[in-house]
């Protein structure tokens, strides 16, 4: 039996509560049940008003985002509080993670990447194929699992007037099968992309690593830096330091002219923020068009060997 | 190590505009080129670069159509040493599926493994969750994420997970496992044409699904496939290579970021 509410599973690192988690709380406000929390102990930077009710776990962060104990974190949840009718994580590395490991336990329904809800049906939209068409999922049972999409739902968050009640789940035990060691800092580069006011940022469309130097003269010739998507980082044409994204830097620069970048959100969520969001690319159906503010369709290499002339002319 | 690597076929949509047909019933796909998914790519040259170095024998295992018998050559071609097809009769959606066939195939074929790669996710339909199920279903731990490798012991391994903004954590993870590999962990080798053709020698085991159907069943449905909302999208430059080439100089002199 389901007990009437949507359990939201915090994302914490280093001890703050990370900004998508709004995204999770406004899909659960969507919902129409009352919204709890579950979290880890030492946590900055929650609103409770926005809550319902806040459910702590005696545990750090490490040891609270790790699938194998978040499967027992959630059984222990489930006999003291009820069944929910949906378990929301962000749809992080980590929210991802548990999220598959806690639906294959449970034999429950799982839609990743949500981006959208529509009331009327009760579904659920999901990307395919790079958010070209989108996918509406219905569930047959329930708790439903869901994993959010940052940026979706925030608009939605309220505030109570009081604060919730807090509870807590008590101790958990480690999981013998897997453990966390330390975080790790991805080693600092020579350049950092987010100080730049000019980002001329390149994609995997420009088609192979030799393409890279004719990028780097024109940037130089605009006095522009030079950044990427993760593509390019993955097929080692640039290094780690140059990429933006999720997993990559977030920039706000004046202007960001992307270049033979399609648009995948882990890049958006990145860069959306620029002041002048300016994207070349061949595909008239890249979803960049959707962010930029102003689009050009060309054959990409050809634009730029244009431009370097222009640039190197005048 | 005896290493399972799980293999998609996917069709290639970067260029292409994607139809809806029949009022959102599916999306056409048919005169779409399809290859290997991109992140199986890593998580098969991961694999195979382990047992290179400790010994053993890396499988690939695909489910599918009997077209996604493309994917095992290529693996095979990167240095598996089997591959197995799981043939479905339909598209299973729901992740949940295709992992509790997968789970099932595990089981009854008595496949011998000491881990189980996937790639982070596929690039249709983007879910990232087939490994995790799987793992959950078959008792044992996941990692997903995985962005490098930094030891192998007799029970263990010790792995780098990406997380958020240049962070990774460190984790210990014991054997057997599942591991979900990102793209990026290594620079996947050069499959020439020949290679393929060589790899098509190499005899690839056909099993039917439906021998491995129990419980195999769909938790989510799609109702409907949709465009994107369009938002206010970008204004179009259009003209030649000249014309773009001075309207787009001139936006940014106007942004003031080029004289």
């Amino acid at each position: 039996m389901s007990a009437g509410y949507v359990l939201v599973v915090a994302e914490v690192r280093r001890g703050l509560f990370e900004e998508r988690n709004l995204d999770t709380i406004g899909l659960g406000r969507e919902l129409g049940l009352p919204v709890s929390l579950l979290l880890p102990e030492n946590v900055n930077g929650v609103d409770e008003l926005l809550l319902d009710r806040v459910l702590k776990v005696s545990a750090d962060e490490g040891t609270f985002l790790n699938p194998l104990v978040m499967v027992s974190i959630l059984v222990k949840v489930f006999e003291s509080q009820g069944q929910p009718d949906f378990v929301l994580f962000t749809h992080s590395s980590s929210g991802a993670e548990c999220a598959a490991y806690a639906a294959g336990h449970f034999s429950a329904p799982l839609v990743t990447d949500v981006s959208g809800f529509d009331q009327s049906t009760g579904t659920f939209f999901k990307s395919y194929y790079s958010d070209k068409v989108f996918a509406q999922f219905k569930s047959t049972s329930s708790p439903t699992f869901l994993t959010v999409r940052s940026g979706s739902f925030r608009e939605n968050v309220t505030r109570n007037q009081a604060a919730p009640a807090v509870e807590s789940v008590g101790d958990i035990a480690p999981a013998e099968g897997r453990t966390f060691l330390e975080y790790v800092e991805e080693a600092g580069g020579a350049v950092d992309i987010t100080k730049a006011e000019f980002l001329l940022s390149v994609g995997r469309g420009i088609g192979s690593k030799d393409e890279i130097p004719r990028y780097e003269e024109l940037a130089r010739a605009m006095r522009a830096v030079l950044s990427c998507s993760r593509p390019v980082v993955d097929k080692l044409w640039l290094p780690k330091e140059r990429q933006v994204g999720t997993s990559g830097k977030t920039v706000k620069p004046k202007v960001y002219l992307a270049m033979a970048i399609s648009g995948a959100f882990q890049h958006i969520a990145g860069m959306k923020d620029a002041d002048c969001i300016i994207a070349i690319n061949k595909d008239p159906e890249a979803p960049i068009f959707q962010y930029a503010h102003f689009g050009i369709v060309a054959d990409v290499n050809k634009l730029r060997d244009k431009l370097i002339e222009t640039v190197k002319g005048s | 190590m005896e290493i399972v690597v799980f293999t998609k076929r996917v069709p290639v949509t970067q260029e292409e505009e994607l139809r809806i047909l029949e009022d959102g019933k599916a999306v056409d796909l048919r005169k779409l080129p399809h290859r290997m998914n991109d992140w199986d790519n890593y998580g098969v040259e991961e694999a195979v670069r382990m047992v290179e170095k400790g010994g053993g024998g890396v499988t690939s295992v695909a489910i599918g159509d009997a077209e996604a018998d493309e994917v095992l050559r290529r693996a095979i071609a990167m240095g598996a040493r089997d591959g197995f097809l799981l043939e479905t009769e339909e598209v299973l959606h729901d992740p949940f599926a295709r992992a509790t066939l997968a789970c099932n195939f595990l089981k009854k074929e008595k496949i011998p493994f000491d881990a189980l790669f996937t790639g982070v996710q596929a690039e249709d339909d983007q879910f990232a969750c087939f490994g995790g199920m799987l793992a959950a279903m078959l008792k044992i731990p996941y990692a997903a994420q995985v962005i490098g490798v930094d030891s192998v012991e007799k029970d263990h391994l010790v792995v780098r997970r990406e997380l958020e903004g240049g962070l990774q954590e460190r984790v210990k993870v014991s054997l057997p496992c599942v591991l979900s590999v990102q793209s990026g962990i290594n620079e996947p080798r050069y499959v020439s044409i020949m290679g393929v053709r060589k790899a098509s020698k190499v005899e690839r085991k056909v099993f039917k699904a439906s021998n491995y159907a129990d419980n195999v069943k769909s938790l989510i449905e799609v109702t409907k496939w949709a465009y994107p909302p369009k938002k206010e999208g970008a204004a179009m430059i259009a003209g030649d290579v000249n014309e773009v080439c001075g309207k787009l100089l001139g936006i940014l002199k106007e942004k003031g970021v080029y004289q």
